[in-house]
């Protein structure tokens, strides 16, 4: 049996999307236990009848989207996400999955959970659709270190590589630095370093800098990023989507019957555009380099997407994706 | 517990997490700039501090621990 530690409390929609997705996942997740931890008041009016796979643990406390991450961990001990990161930690359960402050979910993965030993700075991954592909972009890291060093960012490379051979399936996956230019002497010192290192490396099929403009392109599988940089380069691109298609939207309803028709005729070119640029298929963005598989889901994920990132857990503990790691890292 | 025997599970602990030589660590060394620790080791270390001594160290505590010997003393007056 996998048992997976829930933390139901910090998205947007509250318990619901949560227990959406268990009842979307649970028949073709057979083998799967769910602890789902949070208000069980909160959680009572969404819950099934039969709570075959599920468990509930009572919490009392939640971790807000304001709260400062490393304190709201120490302080809030009774905070569901704190008490299902525990769990996972004691061996309870196989993995942590929450919607809630990624701040603070970092912090329970980093400092509760624990670092694989030898990786000296876990990084937040998430897979991106890309053009001309479905193995997506796996990228890290999304943000989880505001400063790093170059020794980092080649771990960040290796771990990579490893999700997009194992999870994703692509053989020797391609390997990109993102960066100002694409050739080697461009972007500061740290950049400059992590290229060379990264071009020594016999074991990372390593394709060079890539720019922001190319990184939907699907001229990589893996986009190493200092955690500042890809950062906002992910905040960009969900905001330049979002806008892109609140425009378009707008601009198609109101601009007379023609281009309504229009609109309508080329529905099936946009349902096409939607599908190939789905994140939800992809999963959560993944903590790398901690004990065992922590997966932020976006906190407006709803059933579908949680769907989706427990089929992400399952395909993680099938293939043992933790224990590579740390053999790939002890052996250094 | 007295003074040495917290030394001396103190310079344990940095010498596993920091990977430094266990006979190299005096109480002066300080973790910033002797063990280039940044604020992640810092709570790690923090935090193993507390498993170890079973006992809790406030934020506030812990953010005026910039040496061994801070350390160690402050272990041997409050936990």
């Amino acid at each position: 049996m996998k048992r997976i530690a829930v933390d139901v409390m910090g998205g947007d929609q509250g318990p619901k999307a949560v227990i959406d997705g268990v009842l979307m996942a649970r028949e073709e997740l057979s083998d799967f236990t769910f602890v789902l931890y949070g208000n069980e008041d909160q959680m009572k009016a969404h819950l099934p009848e039969n709570m075959k796979q599920i468990e509930i643990v009572h919490t009392t406390e939640e971790i807000l989207g304001e709260d400062e991450p490393v304190k709201s961990i120490r302080q809030k001990k009774d905070a569901s996400m704190v008490l299902a990161a525990k769990s996972v930690k004691n061996g309870e359960n196989d993995a942590l999955l929450s919607l809630g402050n990624t701040g603070a979910l970092l912090a329970s993965g980093i400092f509760i959970v624990g670092r694989i030993k030898g990786i000296e700075r876990p990084a937040l991954m998430p897979v991106l659709p890309v053009e001309n592909s479905d193995k997506g972009l796996t990228l890290l890291d999304a943000g989880a270190n505001a400063s790093c060093k170059s020794k980092h960012m080649v771990q960040w490379a290796e771990m990579g590589s490893f999700y997009s051979q194992s999870i994703r399936h692509v053989e020797n996956p391609r390997v990109a630095l993102l960066n100002n230019g694409s050739e080697f002497d461009k972007g500061d010192e740290l950049h400059q370093e992590v290229y060379q290192l990264l071009s020594d490396r016999p074991n990372i099929n390593f394709i060079g800098n890539i720019e922001g403009n190319e990184v939907l392109q699907g001229k990589a599988d893996v986009l190493v990023a200092d955690g500042f940089s890809g950062n906002v380069m992910l905040k960009t691109l969900e905001g330049t989507a979002s806008t892109i298609m609140g425009v378009l939207k707008e601009n198609l309803l109101n601009n007379g019957l023609k281009v309504k028709v229009g609109a309508g005729l080329a529905k099936p070119a946009f349902k096409e555009i939607s599908k190939q640029f789905d994140m939800a298929i992809y999963g959560g963005a993944v903590l790398m380099g901690a004990k065992a598989p922590v997966i932020k889901v976006h906190g407006r994920g709803d059933g579908r997407s949680i769907y989706y990132a427990f089929h992400q857990v399952d395909e993680m503990l099938k293939q043992d994706l933790v224990q590579q790691v740390k053999q790939a890292f002890d052996k250094k | 517990m007295n003074k040495e025997e917290i030394f001396d599970k103190i310079a344990d602990l940095i010498a596993d997490r920091f990977e430094v030589n266990k006979d190299k660590i005096g109480p002066e060394l300080n973790f910033k700039t002797d063990l280039d620790a940044d604020s992640i080791d810092f709570v790690e270390f923090v935090l193993e501090m507390e498993d170890t001594f079973s006992s809790e160290i406030p934020d506030e505590e812990a953010e005026k621990l910039t040496t061994v010997q801070q350390a160690v003393d402050y272990v041997y007056n409050n936990l």
